[in-house]
């Protein structure tokens, strides 16, 4: 038995992994992934430098501007340190320190260096100055407007320059100008600016102490994020091992709906080929209809497997390489990381919902792919199934945000996202019942899907069934759609 | 595993209504080679598919080697099926030992095998090229090498000169005969009834789903009996003038046979004695030649003109004709 599964598995396997089109996806689609990961930042970082002026009598905007142009770098700044604190528990103490620093010196990488943050080594980027003021060439709007549209250029010390914006206060209010409309960035800080100041005159007026604001502050209580423990004696920080969890089965049920989502052009396209090229008949003369199946799903899982152990190894050579891109506190999430991947409670029934749920769209693909003769063909039957299949990928978003939702309570007990939401909802440590009633569910419906998919595969294969006999088959149960016409 | 290599009994099989084998038996004798005739759409596929356990019948049952027909039993049989396909990516040498493999050969006895056979066949220079970089000749030819790469036991060849010129045929005319030299048992499916007449020493007819001759070829031709015909002259009739003689006379119905008659002779009669019995009724004579019995005759005779004429048509495969595009 394991003879005929292990020859089928094996030339499938050879057969795909020889094939061009496995290299290609291979080598491709990490390249186009990290293209959608890194493009933004690089989009952002390719950002030309924008120019604009401030016009103010007063002379207060321009600096109030620049004051908060660096609070959008501090809250940048400080929202990377509280993810990358959200890992070690103490975000919160390094941004508050960073942020005293930068507001004494604006200097934002001694700043850094003052919480204890190395800017070199980090993975904590800076925001660039995209947005610059300048000296402004004219004063009034028409003086101006030959810079605004490009037929003069600012010199500024990056060299000569286009005008973006002009600010120009008047009695009516400030007029913002710009050839770009899209682009509200220098508006939005303008806006910021205009109330820190009308804040400070209405004080000044009302002899509001400036200070009080400093006092709200320093009043306000901080929320500090702690998690009951049965152990009492137990540190309540939450720390990078109490985020692992949910980190570790958001991964396993994305690469579960992955591989599923990758594997279905090579079970579909295998199966069509052996059907159009009518080698069923000396295959079932040498190989049992199970093993066959059997053979075909473990191919597709090594090539999934291959193709992953690929990347991954890809992934971690390209981080090695590039150690001075890994955070300091790596080792610290990666340990995390590990101790939650090894949690009898996530491991068993994450490998369990990844085996069966594998089995169970596996095997219906291969039950498609033996009804068809040609891709066009297959396409019609798998409309469904992909709609079907988006389903488990919105639960991943929803359990991201909200892991406690009833939503994902209640659909986990359907079989066919089972295999997701067992592992999605794992970290929450479900009741022991409740998990042995679904995996007992989830096999009890694989072991159906495996039985129906044999007779329809056998049925494609053998009997020559089609999309066709399908489609009439589901005509059947449709009121007034199966019956033949009387005369 | 011992009995009769091939067996079916009371095998039946309907689709939708339609029988497409009713109530078929039939047993290979260990060591014969069987020629299993009959038009297209007969039951002669559906059969061998019943009897390799591809099909289940819905009533009777097939057996191999006196097994019910399973993998075990399977590894003694070579099917060469009649929708011919082989992977298009894989190379012959990779086909043939990959299938021989399933078949229960070592790796290195398959890949040694596969190169002798391609050797043999004079396709060593393509050993390593794609299918689909293959005549269709050639590919056929691979696919027939693969069939029997593990020295079966029983070689069931569904069609098996379908898309072969008649050269390839010719040559695997010769395979089966040397196959069936070494020992193995051959059962193959046609309606071109020349190959049979050339390779088979029994042979099953069938015809609508059933089964209407199962012997020897000497049977079959017996079932027939002998004819002579005879061409007469002035629109005489000659089935009138022999009846006396106890001879029975009916005109060849052939497109530019007219004046010719079929009178078949009864036994222990010859030819000469019904040409001598032709003269003394007075016939004008213009034309006389002795009937040899062909299988298309008997076939004819047991399952009718219709069932003949369906064997023969331009759009059945096989046919010379056909075979060499």
């Amino acid at each position: 038995m394991m003879r005929s599964i292990y020859l089928v598995a094996r030339r499938d396997y050879l057969g795909y992994v020889t094939a061009w089109g496995f290299w290609l996806g291979l080598l491709l689609t990490p390249f186009f992934l990290s293209l959608g990961i890194i493009g933004p930042a690089l989009a952002a970082s390719q950002t030309p430098e924008r120019y604009y002026v401030v016009v103010d009598p007063d002379g207060a905007l321009g600096p109030a501007m620049d004051e908060k142009t660096l609070d959008l770098k501090i809250d940048v700044i400080e929202a990377q340190i509280m993810a990358l604190g959200a890992l070690t528990g103490d975000g919160r103490k390094t941004a508050a320190t960073f942020e005293t620093a930068a507001r004494e010196s604006g200097d934002l990488a001694a700043a850094l260096t003052a919480a204890g943050i190395d800017p070199e080594t980090s993975n904590i980027e800076i925001p660039d100055d995209d947005f610059i003021r300048v000296e402004a060439p004219a004063t009034t709007i028409d003086g101006l407007r030959p810079w605004l549209l490009g037929e003069r250029l600012l010199d500024t010390p990056n060299g000569e320059r286009p005008l973006f914006a002009a600010l120009i206060k008047t009695d009516e209010g400030i007029e913002y100008w710009s050839e770009n409309v899209t682009i509200g960035t220098v508006k939005n800080i303008a806006e910021r600016a205009a109330i820190s100041l009308a804040r400070t005159a209405v004080f000044t007026a009302q002899e509001v102490p400036f200070s009080i604001l400093d006092d709200v502050r320093a009043a306000t209580p901080e929320i500090l994020e702690r998690k009951v423990r049965e152990d009492a004696a137990q540190a309540a920080e939450v720390t990078a091992a109490d985020i692992a969890p949910t980190v570790v089965s958001v991964a396993i049920a994305f690469t579960l709906w992955m591989l599923i989502f990758s594997v279905v052009n090579y079970l579909l396209m295998g199966t069509i080929e052996e059907r159009s090229n009518k080698i069923f008949d000396t295959l079932l003369t040498s190989v049992k209809l199970p093993h066959l199946l059997a053979g075909k799903l473990l191919a597709v899982l090594a090539v999934s497997l291959t193709l992953m152990v690929f990347w991954a190894g890809g992934g971690i050579g390209a981080m090695t390489y590039a150690g001075s891109a890994l955070p300091p506190d790596m080792s610290e999430m990666i340990a995390a990381v590990t101790a939650a991947v090894l949690k009898p409670g996530i491991l068993i029934p994450a490998l369990l919902s990844f085996l069966l749920g594998y089995l169970m769209y596996g095997a219906v693909f291969l039950a498609i792919g033996s009804l068809c003769d040609t891709v066009q063909e297959a396409q019609t039957l798998m409309s469904p199934m992909l709609v079907l299949l988006m389903v488990p990928l919105f639960m991943v978003f929803i359990a991201v945000s909200d892991p406690t939702s009833p939503v994902l309570a209640v659909m986990a007990w359907i079989p066919v996202f089972t295999p997701f939401l067992l592992i999605l909802r794992a970290p929450l440590e479900p009741s022991l019942w409740e998990v042995l009633g679904q995996l007992s569910l989830m096999a009890v419906a694989t072991a159906a899907i495996l039985w129906a998919a044999a007779r329809i595969y056998r049925a494609g294969a053998v009997h020559g069934a089609g999309v066709n006999d399908v489609l009439h088959w589901f005509k059947g149960f449709l009121p007034g759609m199966g019956k033949t016409k009387a005369g | 595993m011992t009995g009769d290599p091939l067996v079916l009994s009371g095998a039946t099989k309907t689709f939708a209504g339609f029988t497409a084998v009713d109530d078929l038996d039939f047993t290979v004798p260990e060591g014969s080679i069987v020629g299993f005739l009959g038009p297209n759409g007969a039951g002669k596929s559906t059969s061998l598919r019943m009897a390799l356990g591809i099909m289940t019948p819905d009533a009777g049952e097939a057996r191999l080697f006196g097994e019910k027909p399973g993998i075990d039993a399977l590894r003694r049989v070579g099917f060469l099926p009649e929708e011919r396909g082989l992977y298009k990516k894989m190379s012959p040498v990779g086909t043939i030992q990959y299938f021989a493999r399933l078949k229960g050969m070592s790796a290195n006895d398959a890949r040694l095998r596969a190169f002798e056979l391609l050797e043999a066949s004079g396709l060593q220079d393509f050993a390593r090229a794609r299918i689909s970089k293959l005549s269709k000749g050639m590919a056929q030819k691979v696919q027939i090498l693969a069939t029997l790469a593990h020295e079966p036991d029983l070689l069931i060849l569904d069609e098996p000169f379908s898309g072969l010129d008649p050269v390839n045929q010719q040559a695997l005319e010769d395979l089966i005969r040397d196959q069936h030299r070494r020992g193995s048992t051959i059962v193959f499916s046609t309606h071109v009834m020349e190959h049979a007449e050339r390779l088979c020493q029994s042979i099953v007819m069938m015809a609508r789903g059933k089964k209407v001759f199962d012997g020897s070829l000497e049977e079959a031709f017996g079932a027939l009996g002998r004819r002579v015909r005879i061409g007469v002259s002035g629109g005489f009739d000659l089935s009138t003038a022999l009846a006396g003689a106890g001879y029975a006379a009916a005109p060849d119905p052939s497109e530019g046979a007219a004046g010719w008659w079929h009178i078949q002779l009864p036994q222990g009669r010859d030819a000469q004695d019904a040409l001598r019995a032709a003269l003394a009724a007075g016939a004008p004579i213009s034309g006389f030649a002795p009937e040899e019995a062909r299988l298309r005759d008997v076939f004819i005779s047991l399952a009718g003109e219709a069932d003949a004429a369906m064997a023969d048509q331009p759009g059945a495969r096989s046919t010379f004709a056909g075979a060499a595009e």
